[in-house]
């Protein structure tokens, strides 16, 4: 007990020991902060790999770390879509993957959110085109928010949920 | 490298009107048989005690339009001394089935069911002829490693259900999970029988990823997929790309300049570093044990910004390219990356220290998911996953690539084969990791970090590389095709061997342990689904 009182002593607070998001590449729209509005400071997100090369879960993974804490922004994580307010979704959407994908959007309940994670999801990336890929996530479900990168760091991702935190856009209450 | 020389002998002697021919390809001795003798020869290969060849890969190659054959390729590894021997056979004028070896070698029965379904072979005498990547939707007859099957096309749907294997009887039930899961993981189908609480069976169902990996490989030149290899399983991005790099290098006769061949071995133990400590943290946040999860994913993203700092990449992606490293890493940051390594060691002492002296957690891991060695060697199991069962394999020592001739690895072997043997591994690599980058970094000679290639590969030259990534052995065989391009990549990700042998490890446990069991292996689904 008293190494672990000590240890934590030793270690201190390390949230937000991270170096400042890149501003994104597109910046998030009115209809989407409109949209996030009715689930003002607390938004449940829950996350669906359509195909990824799985880095992008671990960039979501990584905001649940103690240096990102995504908690302490009111953002949490759903063990099951119908619990959720955004689905976040990263990877092209496979073929065997179709089905799944729009079975979660249905069990969403509304209003909800869809947050495209990653340049797969967003355009398929490098897996453009395969027989195997149906297309990025938008020819699937209606997508609300893009975020961009391969992957996109968990500082990126963080400044978009705090976007959509916001009242008003570009007002930081 | 001289691989097993005495072993084409001893096959010889035993086989003299099976062989058509014996080449050797880059060093591997391959033997290139009738169709008919496959079976006979793969099981004496696997068994003969002086051979006692475990099945590493095994590959097919659609040589049209310049030849209408197929090629199929069985690679064994040699247990004494870890030799390659491989044995070839064509199947020729339309020719569609071949002789499963899965009843001899049960390490080939994934392997089969993939080339059944890619390339529309028939191993005939399988005992399981299920779909294994297509799932039912998909059209019969879509084949699509074939070079007749178009890499853009879009495919139909048709209807189909897939027949899992039932336990019947008072009292089972069945439970499916997935393919999208609780937490954030990537997706994929396990199907438990179980009566009670304890697991009577459980079946994997994955491939819900299948990119179609192998067949954008084909669309690409060999100096330019890179980046396609990095994204074959995002978390292996350095081992993967390291893998292809090396089989393309080969091909155009580079030899990589010793700098260059030492920052690999650096970038990969880091990549070694920052996944083994996520797993740490992982296995005792599924144990409930918060406290150890934070602390270890502290660590790790300490050296994912690390790896940031160095490479602008928290994946080190864009380092490795073809003929060396595309970034050269300066006094300074090297001695930031020592500095960094210090702290991340000391701290990660003290953290082991608090691990093991909690009982309730020690508990939980003792004779969890217990993988018995026999079973991990029908399997031919190897990587962190082999070493906890007893397995002593550890491609950079066995068949040293980049920089570990000079610096050579510990191998930490456990023998008990459960949830804490695998964790023991870790730890072990995690001071070893340490250890070795302090000791690449010491070592570390000057010079270029890249060269241009000498030569070009004519089409049909193929070359096989290996690298031990933190999860395993990292396979890749390159084909050249005409003009610079790719013929053919045969991807195998540790992944792919795990994934059946974990659903032997979790026979007898109770479902709740599963996440456990499932996260002390840590299977990519990605690059297992390519
Ligand atoms: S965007 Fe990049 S990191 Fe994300 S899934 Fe695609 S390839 Fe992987």
């Amino acid at each position: 007990m008293f190494r672990i009182i000590k240890k934590s002593l030793a270690t201190g607070v390390v949230t937000g020991q991270y170096p400042a998001a890149k501003a994104p590449s597109e910046p998030v729209s009115r209809e989407a902060i409109e949209k996030a509005k009715p689930f003002r400071r607390s938004l449940t997100i829950r996350e669906v790999d359509t195909g990824s090369c799985n880095a992008c879960e671990m960039e979501m993974n990584a905001l649940a770390n103690p240096v990102y804490d995504v908690e302490r922004f009111g953002v949490h994580i759903a063990a099951s879509p119908r619990h959720t307010d955004a689905l976040v979704v990263t990877g092209p959407v496979t073929v065997n993957m179709e089905r799944a994908l729009k079975d979660a959007y249905k069990q969403t309940p509304d209003p909800k959110l869809v947050i495209a994670l990653g340049d797969c999801a967003i355009n398929c990336g490098v897996f453009k085109g395969s027989y195997a890929v149906t297309g990025p996530v938008e020819r699937h479900i209606p997508v609300d928010v893009r975020i961009a990168g391969c992957p996109p760091r968990p500082a990126e991702i963080l400044a978009v949920l705090g976007e959509l935190r916001k009242d008003r856009p570009n007002s930081d209450r | 490298m001289n691989d097993g020389r005495g072993a084409v002998e001893q096959v010889r002697g035993a086989f003299a009107r099976a062989i058509m021919e014996i080449g050797v390809v880059h060093g591997v001795p391959m033997l290139r048989l009738r169709t008919q003798d496959v079976p006979a020869v793969a099981r004496y290969v696997h068994t003969d005690p002086g051979l006692r060849g475990s099945l590493s890969l095994l590959w097919v190659v659609d040589h049209r339009p310049r030849e209408a054959r197929h090629e199929l390729c069985y690679l064994f590894t040699l247990a004494e001394r870890k030799d390659w021997l491989l044995l070839s056979v064509d199947l020729t004028q339309g020719e569609r089935e071949f002789a499963s070896i899965t009843p001899m070698v049960h390490a080939a029965k994934w392997y089969e069911r993939e080339i059944r379904d890619l390339f529309g072979l028939i191993p005939v005498g399988h005992p399981d002829m299920r779909r294994l990547v297509r799932h039912e939707h998909w059209p019969k007859g879509s084949h699509p490693l074939n070079k007749d099957f178009a890499w853009d096309q879009v495919l139909e749907r048709a209807q189909g259900e897939y027949a899992f294997r039932k336990i019947h009887g008072e009292g089972v039930f069945e439970v499916p999970v997935g393919p999208i899961h609780a937490g954030i993981i990537e997706p994929g189908h396990f199907r438990f029988s179980v009566a009670g609480e304890p697991i009577l069976q459980l079946e994997v169902r994955h491939f819900w990823k299948h990119r179609g990996i192998e067949k954008l490989f084909e669309q690409q030149r060999l100096t330019d997929a890179v980046p396609l290899a990095e994204r074959v399983s995002g978390d292996t991005s350095v081992g993967h790309s390291l893998a292809y790099c090396q089989a393309v290098e080969t091909l155009l006769g580079i030899a990589v300049p010793p700098r260059a061949r030492y920052l690999r071995s650096l970038f990969l133990e880091l990549e070694r570093l920052h996944n083994h400590l996520g797993d740490v943290g992982a296995i005792c946040n599924d144990t409930a044990y918060a406290l150890a999860h934070a602390h270890c994913g502290r660590l790790k993203e300490q050296l994912m910004q690390l790896n940031d700092r160095l490479t602008e990449s928290r994946f080190l992606r864009g380092v490795n390219t073809v003929g060396g490293v595309a970034m050269d890493l300066s006094g300074a940051q090297l001695a930031h990356v020592d500095a960094e390594l210090h702290t991340i060691e000391q701290e990660f002492g003290g953290i082991e220290k608090i691990l093991f002296a909690n009982a309730s957690l020690t508990e939980r891991l003792e004779n969890t998911g217990v993988l018995s060695e026999r079973i991990a060697w029908d399997h031919a199991v190897m990587g962190v996953v082999g070493r906890a069962s007893g397995i002593d394999r550890d491609l950079r020592r066995d068949r040293p690539f980049a920089a570990y001739h000079e610096c050579q690895p510990k191998v930490a072997v456990y023998r008990y084969g459960d949830v804490r043997a695998r964790m023991r591994v870790r730890l072990d690599e995690v001071h070893d990791s340490i250890r070795l980058i302090h000791a690449l970094r010491r070592q570390l000679p000057m010079g270029p970090v890249i060269t241009g290639p000498v030569k070009t590969p004519e089409p049909g030259q193929w070359a096989l590389s290996a690298v031990e990534g933190w999860r395993g052995e990292i396979l890749y065989v390159v084909m050249a095709g005409e003009e610079g391009r790719i013929h053919r990549c045969k991807v195998r990700d540790p992944s792919f061997v795990h994934w059946p042998a974990i659903q032997w490890a979790a026979l007898g446990n109770i479902v709740p342990d599963f996440p456990l069991i499932n996260k002390s292996f840590n299977l990519s689904y990605a690059g297992n689904d390519l």
